[in-house]
């Protein structure tokens, strides 16, 4: 039995190990997001922002195992100053009938508390030492009033309470019956109770009627409350003063306090602080975010579809230059083809006939002002050639090159003005676009196309090989074989007979010169007619696969940007974005987990505000 | 009612209407409106209807939530008027109770503007939770037949439109009766509301409720002392409520008066003033009936202050109607900055607008020639023409593909001149981003506008949209139709021009620059000279040529091109330019014609139309009738004196 209470409390103790542990983590991504340098402006006012909370978060952290800070909060004539007598059980703290009562706040503190670990702002408070038993585990700030002052000048009871609540832990919020709907009041309470565990007491017992159904009602929306305490301040300061422990809801009170305020609890409660704040300033951080993230979309969007613009554009070009370039389509088809054919005699024919083309292409390639032809010159020999004239160079050379696929220079300006645009908007760094000339883009769309083309002429030689497989079978290439061989066949015949057996035994004349010239006039008319007849058949299908290309290529996503830079600004402030998300929802799951867990009040998470539409 | 006072309500009449007309002329100037500026209601709801009306007072129970304002007014009805609940912030609706046979002499709803009136069936009808502006009433026989009695919305909960409706209720209000509590009676908001009334001059009675008998005899003088040097109120009554939730409930809560100020101290009470006499006094004195007080209120001098009050307010400088007017001023004054501004700067220079291929021109004027002769000596060039095209063919195709596709020349232009477009487009873009970032508040968010990626895809779209459609061809057939027509018509030697065309076309190509600018009050003018003659275009956007051909024209003289016969080279040459600039020029306007359209839309129309507000009639009639209102208050002012 006693084992298991023992295992079961190790439970506890890790559990409660275990959310400190998840907390840590938390402020440390935190952190670490609030230091990065990021691009985008509102995601560096998200990192300012949430710079500020850490700061508040490491002055927790400094004084974790401080006793907790109890404040007072209430407007004035609520009873703030007699509530903490009542807990105190002596006059400690001034009360009267003057508005407002309290200026200079009391410091209520145990004679052996040691206030200088508090880091508490000395002078503002007047100190006031009492041994009370609830004072042993807290400290106890009588604060000043939020709702005498108008305006919040320096000195003024509302700054006063505003410097105040920083250092607080626990907020009691007293209210009364003619308060508790006061706008000042509740406004206020919603900047203070970020950060803050609360109370909440009804005050003034002994006149007013229980409202405390109808202000649950209203607090509900904010707040967690998981109790209202009804009290009557005077009675109970009376009753300890006789040696009675107060009855009711002040006992009850007075229970809570020494239960969950007890020195065990000083670090779950400012951990559970520690969640509120930070997850107050993502909340708000997630707030600026999702107010400009639609620019940024826009952004992305618009550089998406000048990427496209441009590949369009390229292929449109390649397309037509594709469908105009047949002598080439007929060479690397004929290439291809005698390549996977072994030695025979019509493909001796087709090498040699292919052997002269390639002989003129040297001519022509170097008068070849098309990049089509490069690319369908095919990977190796287009690379070879590019080479070679990249050592010839000259920037016009590039700009002639891009031109040749439809990429000029106002298609490139053209995109810079939209796309600057839109930085604009989004507020991302200006200097991105600024910094970007034109020479610069040129070069970008110079590798931009490069890597296009590298891509087109890789499948460019796959179509090649799979229309020469496709067009030239067996059958095909039988048939073909046969053809030629006829006519070799024929002339052969005509000279074997006349060779063999006319000349032999007619006598005849044997065969003369002027025989053999028609018939290589013939053989070469013979050979054409079916070399053309070949390679007419070889291109059949051609133009539906220069489609299908042609689509590929617009459907392909390109690796190189004609922004690299802008695309990965925006990449980062996405994943900024989805980071900043992620942590908030963390920060809510964790808050609304340990919500519970102290016994107190505190602000609910706050959903993510709803974002007003862009006007 | 004094003669100033009757003209200065006649005066009131008209200023109402004439503030609505400037509000509406001043609309280009996105000013808040002005409903919920704290004068115009004042001019709205109580100097207009109650300006001139006989002497009535309307009386308001104003004061913070749940502190006893509705159990005060039931007091004052005699009967449980209005609903009372223990929770906060109860009443929503003002309920008036009106005597009898008022509402037949008075048109109640005029006294009550931006309130729907509702008569009043059941008490529990101010707590609906509407959000229209009600305003309940009923007759109460027992009112005096010149007093109306209100009960408002509180002023300081979290339900902020019962502030809005209190506000409205405080402005109609000539008395208001101001409830108090030790909690309340220096709370911010509630000080804030009284302030306001006793910058209006308001008669206030003030009722400290919930004090605690006899104990609180010693503080309410602090109390009530504090709240007065807060808000600079001077009550006109004073008293005290105990608190007794039986009889408030029960309707017979006693009002017990007080002395203000306090005029008996006691000196030797270390410098706390006690009211010694009051503390003998007090507990026994007669509770008092709080309409009965009411109805011995001096009606008309209460009513007159209050007016005065108003009045006060309105003309006041530093918040009133003449703020007002210095803010349509200013603001004015701000949009023509705006305006100088962005018509001071050139929009773009592009230095280098391409020139039509001489070619394409030289053969444009001999298909003009051509089709200007007639009879038999058309057919035999026709003729011969036909023979060179077909001669030339073999030419003209073998030159095609040696030296690749050559684009035909007018493609080609049209290329150049889509490059000089976008020239001309990024420059105004960076003027305009240069512009935006000066900060002029005005002109920035209407920057930011055209600036956006989507507006800058669109209006490429729509120029290159336009530049396709464009047919050079026919634009060029007809200037050169218009241009050598006149050059005929003033010169009958003009064949020479065409003997020398050949030459004339080697020689002369003239470099033509364009600047767009937006106009308005900037210094445009003698800088540059506008190129063309278009006034509507010129009113738009101003494109002036720094013509290159003009100083041709000045080496040759200004005499050779004028002169009739002349049939010199150099008179030729300029002739020849001449067209080339006048080319150039057409499609510069074309360009800012475009420009104007569809980047800068009706901006530069709207920022000179807001900068006019500040000269304008409706001002000046505001201003006219501020002035003499005025003018008749102060003489009634030094009358009152006199008296």
């Amino acid at each position: 039995m006693n084992s298991e209470r023992r295992r079961a409390m190790k439970h506890d103790e890790l559990a409660r190990l275990e959310m400190l542990a998840e907390v840590d983590d938390l402020t440390a991504r935190v952190s670490q997001g609030a230091e990065r340098d990021w691009p985008w402006e509102p995601m560096q006012r998200c990192a300012a922002l949430l710079r500020r909370v850490l700061g508040r978060v490491e002055a927790l952290r400094i004084r974790l195992e401080a006793p907790l800070i109890v404040a007072t909060f209430g407007g004035t004539g609520t009873g703030k100053s007699s509530l903490v007598n009542a807990l105190v059980g002596s006059n400690v703290a001034e009360s009267g009938r003057e508005r407002p009562t309290t200026r200079r706040p009391a410091l209520i503190a145990h004679s052996e508390t040691d206030i200088e670990a508090l880091d508490l702002p000395r002078d503002e408070f007047e100190l006031v030492r009492n041994d009370a038993d609830l004072l042993r585990d807290t400290v106890i700030i009588d604060c000043p009033d939020p709702d005498t002052t108008d305006t919040d000048v320096s000195g003024s009871n509302l700054d006063r309470l505003r410097q105040m609540l920083p250092f607080c832990d626990v907020l009691i919020y007293t209210s009364t019956q003619q308060k508790y709907r006061s706008a000042r009041v509740v406004d206020e309470l919603a900047e203070a109770a970020t950060g803050c565990r609360l109370v909440f007491v009804q005050t003034h017992a002994d006149l007013d009627e229980d409202i405390r159904d109808d202000w649950r009602t209203h607090l509900g929306e904010r707040y967690e409350v998981p109790d209202v305490f009804y009290v009557d301040s005077l009675r109970a300061l009376e009753e300890q003063r006789i040696g009675h422990r107060p009855a009711g809801d002040m006992g009850r009170l007075l229970d809570l306090l020494s239960r969950q305020l007890a020195s065990s609890e000083r670090i779950s409660i400012r951990r559970t602080n520690v969640v509120d704040l930070l997850q107050a300033g993502l909340v708000r951080c997630h707030g600026l975010i999702e107010e400009h993230w639609p620019a940024m979309t826009q952004l992305s969007a618009a550089l998406h579809e000048q990427q496209e613009r441009l590949r369009r554009r390229m292929t449109e070009k390649l397309e037509q230059e594709l469908m105009l370039s047949r002598n080439l389509w007929e060479r690397r088809l004929l290439n291809s083809v005698t390549a996977s054919w072994g030695l025979s005699p019509f493909s001796s024919m087709l090498r040699l006939y292919n052997g002269l083309g390639s002989l003129l292409a040297s001519f022509t390639l170097f008068r070849a002002r098309n990049t089509a032809q490069v690319a369908l010159l095919g990977a190796v020999q287009g690379y070879r050639w590019l080479e070679g004239r990249k050592e010839e160079k000259t920037a016009e050379l590039t700009t002639e090159r891009i031109s040749a696929l439809g990429v000029d220079d106002s298609l490139l300006r053209e995109s810079q003005l939209v796309i600057a645009g839109h930085v604009q908007e989004a507020r991302l760094d200006p200097s991105l676009t600024s910094q970007t000339t034109l020479p610069d883009m040129r070069s970008q769309a110079v590798a931009v196309e490069g890597d296009f083309l590298d891509d087109a002429g890789r499948r460019i030689d796959d179509v090649i090989d799979d229309l020469a497989m496709r067009n030239s079978s067996w059958l095909v290439r039988g048939l073909y074989e046969i053809l030629f061989l006829t006519y070799v066949a024929y002339v052969l015949f005509r000279v074997g007979v006349n060779f063999f057996y006319e000349s032999f035994l007619n006598r005849d004349a044997i065969l003369a010169t002027d025989f053999y010239i028609p018939a290589t006039v013939f053989f070469l008319l013979w050979t054409a007619v079916l070399v053309m007849a070949f390679t007419r058949r070889l291109r059949r299908g051609l133009t539906t696969r220069i489609r299908g290309l042609s689509q590929e290529l617009v459907d392909r996503q390109m690796d190189l940007a004609l922004f690299p830079q802008l695309d990965r600004a925006c990449r980062e402030a996405a994943a900024g974005r989805d980071g900043l998300e992620q942590l908030t929802e963390r920060a809510g799951e964790l808050q609304r987990s340990i919500a519970h867990s102290t016994g107190l009040g505190g602000p609910r998470p706050s959903a993510p505000p709803t974002i007003a539409p862009r006007v | 009612m004094s003669a100033s006072l009757s003209e200065i309500a006649r005066l009131i009449h008209e200023l109402h209407p004439a503030v609505r007309a400037l509000e509406r002329a001043a609309q280009p100037l996105e000013l808040p409106g002005l409903d919920g500026r704290e004068w115009y209601e004042l001019l709205a709801t109580k100097l207009v209807p109650q300006l001139g009306d006989d002497t009535f007072l309307i009386v308001a129970v104003a004061g913070g939530t749940n502190i006893g304002k509705t159990v005060v007014f039931n007091h004052i009805a005699g009967s449980r008027a209005s609903s009372t609940s223990p929770l906060a912030s109860g009443t929503r609706h003002p309920t008036c109770l009106v005597p009898a046979g008022f509402d037949q002499c008075h048109n109640l709803a005029g006294l009550f503007p931006g309130f729907a009136l509702r008569p009043s069936e059941d008490p529990a009808d101010a707590l609906n939770q509407s959000d229209e502006h009600f305003l309940f009433w009923r007759t109460e026989s027992s009112l005096p037949d010149n007093l109306l009695a209100l009960d408002t919305p509180d002023i300081d909960s979290e339900v902020r439109v019962n502030w809005e409706r209190a506000d409205q209720i405080r402005r109609s209000a000539d008395v208001l009766v101001a409830i108090l509590t030790q909690q309340k009676y220096n709370d911010a908001a509630v000080k804030e509301f009284f302030r306001r009334a006793s910058a209006e001059n308001k008669a206030v009675v003030i009722v400290f409720n919930q004090t605690q008998l006899p104990e609180d005899e010693e503080y309410w003088p602090l109390w009530v002392g504090t709240f007065c040097e807060e808000t600079g109120i001077r009550p006109e009554h004073v008293y005290l409520a105990p608190y007794d939730r039986r009889a408030a409930e029960e309707n017979r809560l006693s009002f017990y008066e007080r002395e203000w100020p306090p005029v008996e101290r006691d000196e030797n009470a270390n410098g706390e003033s006690v009211i010694a006499s009051d503390q003998a006094r007090a507990p026994d004195e007669e509770p008092r009936d709080l309409l009965a007080d009411l109805s011995h209120l001096r009606f008309a001098e209460i009513k007159l202050r209050t007016l005065e009050g108003s009045l006060g307010q309105l003309l006041d400088a530093s918040e009133g109607l003449p703020a007002y007017l210095r803010e349509i001023g200013q603001r004015s004054e701000e949009f023509h900055r705006a305006t100088e501004l962005l018509s001071a700067h050139e929009l773009a220079e592009i230095d280098s607008w391409p020139e039509v291929p001489n070619g394409l021109l030289v053969t444009e004027i001999r298909k003009w020639w051509a089709s200007q002769r007639e009879g038999w000596t058309a057919g035999v060039h026709g003729f011969y023409n036909a023979v060179g095209r077909g001669l030339a063919w073999p030419v003209r195709v073998a030159r095609q593909h040696w030296q690749g596709e050559t684009l035909p020349p007018l493609e080609r232009y049209q290329q150049q001149e889509w490059s000089a477009i976008l020239d001309a487009v990024e420059k105004v873009y960076s003027k305009l981003t240069w512009m935006r970032e000066l900060g002029n508040p005005l002109l920035r968010p209407r920057l930011d506008a055209m600036l956006g990626g989507t507006s800058r895809a669109e209006l490429l779209e729509a120029i290159e949209r336009a530049h396709q459609q464009v047919d050079l061809g026919a634009d060029l057939r007809e200037l050169v139709a218009r241009e050598m027509g006149t050059f005929r018509s003033e010169n009958p030697q003009s064949f020479e021009f065409f003997r020398r065309l050949d030459g004339v076309a080697a020689a002369a190509r003239p470099a033509t620059s364009v600047v767009l600018f937006v106009t308005g009050f900037g210094p445009v003018g003698h800088a540059v000279t506008p190129l063309l003659a278009d006034t509507a275009m010129q009113s738009l956007v101003h494109v002036v040529g720094d013509v290159a051909g003009g100083t041709v024209a000045a080496a040759v003289g200004e005499t050779a091109i004028s002169g009739t016969t002349s049939t010199s080279v150099g008179y030729l040459e300029a002739r020849f330019r001449k067209l080339h600039v006048a080319f150039t020029a057409q499609r510069a306007v074309w360009l800012a014609g475009l420009l104007k359209e569809q980047l800068l839309g009706t901006l530069p129309e709207d920022l000179q139309q807001a900068a006019k507000i500040g000269q304008g009639a409706e001002l000046h009639r505001v201003r006219e009738l501020t002035r003499n209102i005025r003018e008749l208050v102060r003489v009634d002012r030094r009358t009152h004196e006199a008296v």
